[in-house]
């Protein structure tokens, strides 16, 4: 392998991710005094959490509603359909006050009350008085709520001098002989030397994989590099059946409409035109969790009320706001629908359909952002050196279906959770063990194949049946023979991998090898999401079986965790759901049938 | 001086032509501006065929219709495909904007692609942003105050006074502005560019922000600011609709009402 | 690419040395712009007359001591505008250092040479 220049750079903690949990991790620890690496592969303002539209949730109780967190908290387990662990969703509801509170004052432009206060909308599943009412929790800045938090979070890692490492596409974890994390090999794209970072931490903060499925939210660079690093590191994913659809893409282009315009007043309706989320949630209508509005949806399509000349999709309307309250509050999504579908929103209703969103499932994670793996009856076993946050990992808050602005909320609290355990745990300058030769030769072995790879396939193709097949097989609803059906069409698609041939020799930003090397990692989460999902028997959140349409808690309010050797063979086990809280400031939320 | 023409080695030549293969209605050419740093050939463009029958409407969907279908190695940056993450930015059909929100429709003719003018090219569509990013983070663009919040609590900021950044804390950063300044050509080094003097503005007309006079002082700079001839590209570009000439306006404003 | 940031950090930070102040000169070139438009009115309906008029008549025109005063408050501020003006392209356009500083010098003197000139000008006609 003497044809790569290794560039080596030691450092006490690494962080690989710049979107909204890497860069509030960053920000916690170079703000603590740990010397810390921010490696990322595209710019920090570039990463996905931008995109994020409609808040950040949290109990602030600004709009005058006696909101608590404990009453967050209970939404969330019961948006998560009981498979969130309990001690880690009161953790982040608890916390959610003083992260939201330190964003504002990191200066994040939310928007205001007329009291000067954060404003907050109401959004999907969050309630008041346990599901007695709509709460309004998430503080949002206007419809671009993400961009707001991650701009913030990156201006303060400036003001911090943090040390990032931009356009580095990180290929494997460096794991010793005993199974412990000592960094991350990475290529920088810009030059393609590789380079070797060391760290006491490696923190993951990589997000998630919505590109495995045709038609979703998120970014194309959405890839799940983190996960799949993980699983080659032989260690598990944990609930990879649970992919969330937002309700609200627009029709075609599959870009996102925030489950704020619906806070606002936006509703859905079918063909006949009828309001049909009252029929499905009397209570919460158009603000019940995602899962239920998007079967809502499906249900309607298959029925044959959807809209359209083939009948395939929602509308959602807006005209009924008042202009200037749109203007003010949804900008943003305004704007996208005049783009991406030639829609006034004062005027006509925007066309939508449930599109995949949000991936629950990730690196399995306890409360403090530490990646915890099952070792023979130690359900909690921690990795050494490795931590994982946002939506890479599976703390798990999210259970079977996170609720609308829990995930930029998960960023922040885990992010900041991460970086405290890191300066508790992390000795500042500590030396590094010297690292054995094979560790990083296996890694390069891995990117000098797929750089050389001369097969006739093309990554276009491959990524496309891949896509194609997760999105037929792996939908909102589910059965035993559809997932069969995925399960050997994903293998196929996963052994055609050794035919793939990339054209671009070249080692300066070589996309076409960047993208060799995410469709890898794309692939292993596909054949983990589709076979995760063969084998749960039941329905949870939003895992919909048609075979097996009642939640089991007696054989499945489990989470699942599923290894993936390296010629791509799972091993599948189980790990409790923590029904247990953090204090005795709450009690556990017991079990119960899921209304809204 | 300044250069007013492109230096010999970076003189465009005509490249490969990817005539369409099969039938259809509906096609259209894409000119497209290549350049690899592995080489000593000079830019070239290559011209593609498609069919806009099969292809999403954007310009973005073009591109990556071409490199997933015709030519892998054609480099370019994209993420978020909704105007939001501000990479795909460069110049189609004259004007500098986002790939993923330019719709096909609205060019006429044959669609050429150039990476951003008079930035170094890293290669193909991909520029050199490192100064830019340099430039934006020598405004100091974060919060800066002197005074503590009550512990625990929000700065508390009316909403007139927070719709004073409207406008402003929205840029993409995706320098399409910044690029097509003729004062940023010629001073690109020294002159900081409307998309940094946003950004500059964003923070002097935040009423948390208590650094006002300092990041003005800053500023009062011939080069750093007065470089700004009121051209307008940057707004008549800007693929947000955002007013950088008009932030730049209120900063010179602000110092002359300081004297 | 995390280096490069760095040291183009560096470079951007080091333009604070070569700080040189802007406002004024924005000033003094918006001032004399605005100065220059009665100015330039008044001049050019009075050329109307005196080209109607031809020598006799622009001489006696130039020895009102309000014309003789307009005009050198003119000639004064287009000179003056006129070096703000072109020291703004030289900065532009002109990157060598050294060239730059003999260009702004040169600029400079000859707007004030011509400055001179055309007011004595005046004068002579008007004494």
């Amino acid at each position: 392998m003497s044809e790569y220049e290794i560039i080596d750079h030691e450092h006490d903690v690494v962080v690989v991710g710049a979107g909204g949990a890497g860069l509030r991790a960053t920000l916690g620890m170079v703000s603590g005094g740990l010397k810390t690496a921010c490696i990322t592969k595209v710019f920090p303002t570039r990463s996905h959490t931008v995109a994020a539209q409609g808040g950040i949730g949290a109990a602030l109780n600004n709009m005058g509603e006696n909101d608590s967190w404990q009453f967050h908290m209970y939404d969330t387990v019961k948006g998560s359909d009981w498979l969130g662990d309990q001690d880690a969703i009161e953790y982040m509801c608890k916390e959610a006050i003083p992260s939201v509170t330190e964003l504002e004052n990191f200066g994040v432009p939310f928007s205001r009350t007329e009291e000067g206060e954060v404003y907050q909308r109401p959004f999907g599943g969050h309630t008041l008085d346990y599901g007695k009412k709509m709460a309004r929790r998430a503080c949002a800045a206007a419809d671009r709520t993400g961009h707001a938090i991650l701009h913030t979070l990156y201006q303060q890692c400036l003001k911090h001098q943090a040390e990032f490492f931009v356009e580095y596409i990180a290929t494997d974890l460096l794991m010793d002989d005993n199974g412990k994390c000592v960094g991350v090999l990475a290529l920088c794209m810009d030059d393609g030397k590789i380079h070797r970072f060391r760290g006491h931490q490696t923190v993951l903060a990589t997000g998630g994989y919505g590109r495995v499925y045709f038609s979703c939210t998120s970014a194309h660079t959405c890839t799940g590099d983190g996960n799949a690093m993980v699983l080659r590191a032989g260690l598990p994913l944990q609930d990879m059946e649970f992919v969330q659809f937002h309700p609200t893409g627009v029709y075609g282009a599959g870009v996102l409409i925030t489950e704020g315009s619906r806070g606002e007043g936006g509703y859905l309706t079918n063909s006949e035109g009828e309001r049909f989320m009252e029929r499905y949630a009397p209570t919460a209508k158009d603000l019940a969790s995602r899962d239920v509005v998007s079967r809502s949806m499906t249900i309607e399509i298959n029925e044959g009320r959807g809209v359209g000349p083939n009948k395939d999709h929602i509308f959602m309307h807006l005209e009924h706001i008042d202009p200037a309250t749109l203007h003010m509050r949804l900008p943003g999504i305004s704007e996208t629908a005049k783009i991406f579908c030639g829609v006034d929103v004062t005027k006509e209703p925007i066309p939508v359909l449930p599109t995949v969103h949000y991936n629950m499932g990730g690196i399995p994670t306890n409360y403090h952002g530490e990646v915890v793996t099952r070792k023979g009856s130690d359900q909690n076993a921690v990795v050494s050196g490795l931590m994982a946050i946002g939506e890479a990992a599976c703390v798990s808050v999210h259970g079977a279906n996170r609720l609308g602005t829990n995930s930029l909320l998960d960023i922040v609290v885990f992010g900041r959770a991460a970086a405290q355990r890191a300066l508790k745990t992390v000795e500042k300058g500590a030396s590094h063990a010297p690292l054995p030769k094979h560790v990083t030769d296996k890694i390069l072995a891995r990117l000098d194949k797929m750089r050389h790879a001369k097969g006739d396939i093309s990554v276009g193709e491959i990524r496309t049946s891949m896509q194609n097949a997760m999105q037929k097989h792996a939908a909102v609803f589910r059965s035993n023979s559809s997932m069969n059906e995925g399960v050997k069409k994903v293998d196929t698609i996963a052994n055609s991998l050794d035919g793939i041939g990339i054209k671009d020799r070249s080692m300066i930003f070589n996309t076409d090898l960047v993208e060799a090397l995410e469709l890898e990692n794309l692939m292993q989460q596909a054949i983990v999401t589709i076979k995760s999902a063969d084998q749960r028997k039941e329905s949870r959140g939003a895992h919909s079986h048609e075979d097996y349409p009642e939640r089991d808690d007696k054989d499945w309010m489990k989470h699942t965790i599923m290894w993936l050797n390296d010629k791509n063979k799972t091993k599948l086990d189980y790990r409790d759901v923590h029904l247990n809280t953090l204090t005795n400031e709450v009690a556990t939320v017991p079990p119960a049938a899921r209304v809204y | 001086m300044a250069e007013f023409a492109l230096p010999k080695h970076s003189k465009i030549v005509k490249g490969i032509d990817y005539p369409f293969i099969g039938e259809t209605k509906n096609s259209r050419k894409v000119n497209v501006y290549r350049w690899s740093p592995d080489d000593d050939q000079n830019p070239r463009i290559d011209s593609y065929t498609i069919d806009l029958d099969e292809c999403g409407p954007m310009v973005l969907d073009a591109l990556i219709k071409i490199k997933q279908e015709i030519d892998s190695s054609l480099t370019f940056r994209r993420s978020c495909r909704e105007g939001i993450c501000g990479s795909c930015s460069m110049n189609i059909d004259g004007t500098n904007t986002l790939a993923c929100l330019k719709s096909i429709e609205d060019v006429k003719g044959d669609i050429n692609i150039y990476p951003l003018p008079h930035m170094d090219v890293v290669k193909d569509l991909v520029p050199d942003l490192t100064k830019a990013y340099a430039q934006l983070t020598s405004v100091k663009p974060w919060l800066q105050t002197d005074t503590k919040p009550e512990q625990g609590k929000s700065r508390k900021q009316s909403p007139k006074e927070r719709e004073k950044i409207d406008g402003l804390w929205e840029c993409v950063l995706c320098f399409s502005c910044t690029t097509s300044c003729p004062s940023y050509w010629w001073n690109g080094d020294k002159y900081l560019g409307p998309a940094v003097l946003l950004q500059a503005y964003r923070w002097i007309a935040d009423s948390r922000d208590e650094n006002t006079n300092e990041r003005l002082d800053d500023l009062e700079d011939t080069f750093k600011l007065y470089r700004c001839h009121t051209i307008m590209n940057c707004t008549k570009t800007c693929p947000k609709g955002l007013n950088p000439a008009k932030a730049i306006g209120e900063i010179k404003k602000l110092q002359l009402e300081r004297k | 690419m995390n280096n490069s940031i760095n040291d183009n950090l560096i470079k951007v930070e080091d333009l604070k040395t070569l700080k040189t102040h802007g406002v004024g000169h924005w000033k003094l070139q918006r001032i004399s712009a605005i100065a220059m438009v009665p100015l330039v009115v008044w001049f050019t309906s009075s050329l109307m007359l005196i080209l109607i008029g031809g020598y006799e008549q622009s001489i006696e025109w130039l020895q009102s001591p309000f014309n003789a005063t307009g005009l050198i408050l003119l000639f004064g501020t287009l000179y003056f505008h006129a070096a703000l003006g072109l020291q703004v392209v030289i900065e532009d356009y002109v990157h060598h250092e050294g060239l730059k500083i003999v260009s702004l010098i040169l600029i400079k003197l000859i707007a004030f040479v011509l400055g001179v000139l055309s007011i004595l000008c005046v004068l002579k006609i008007y004494l």
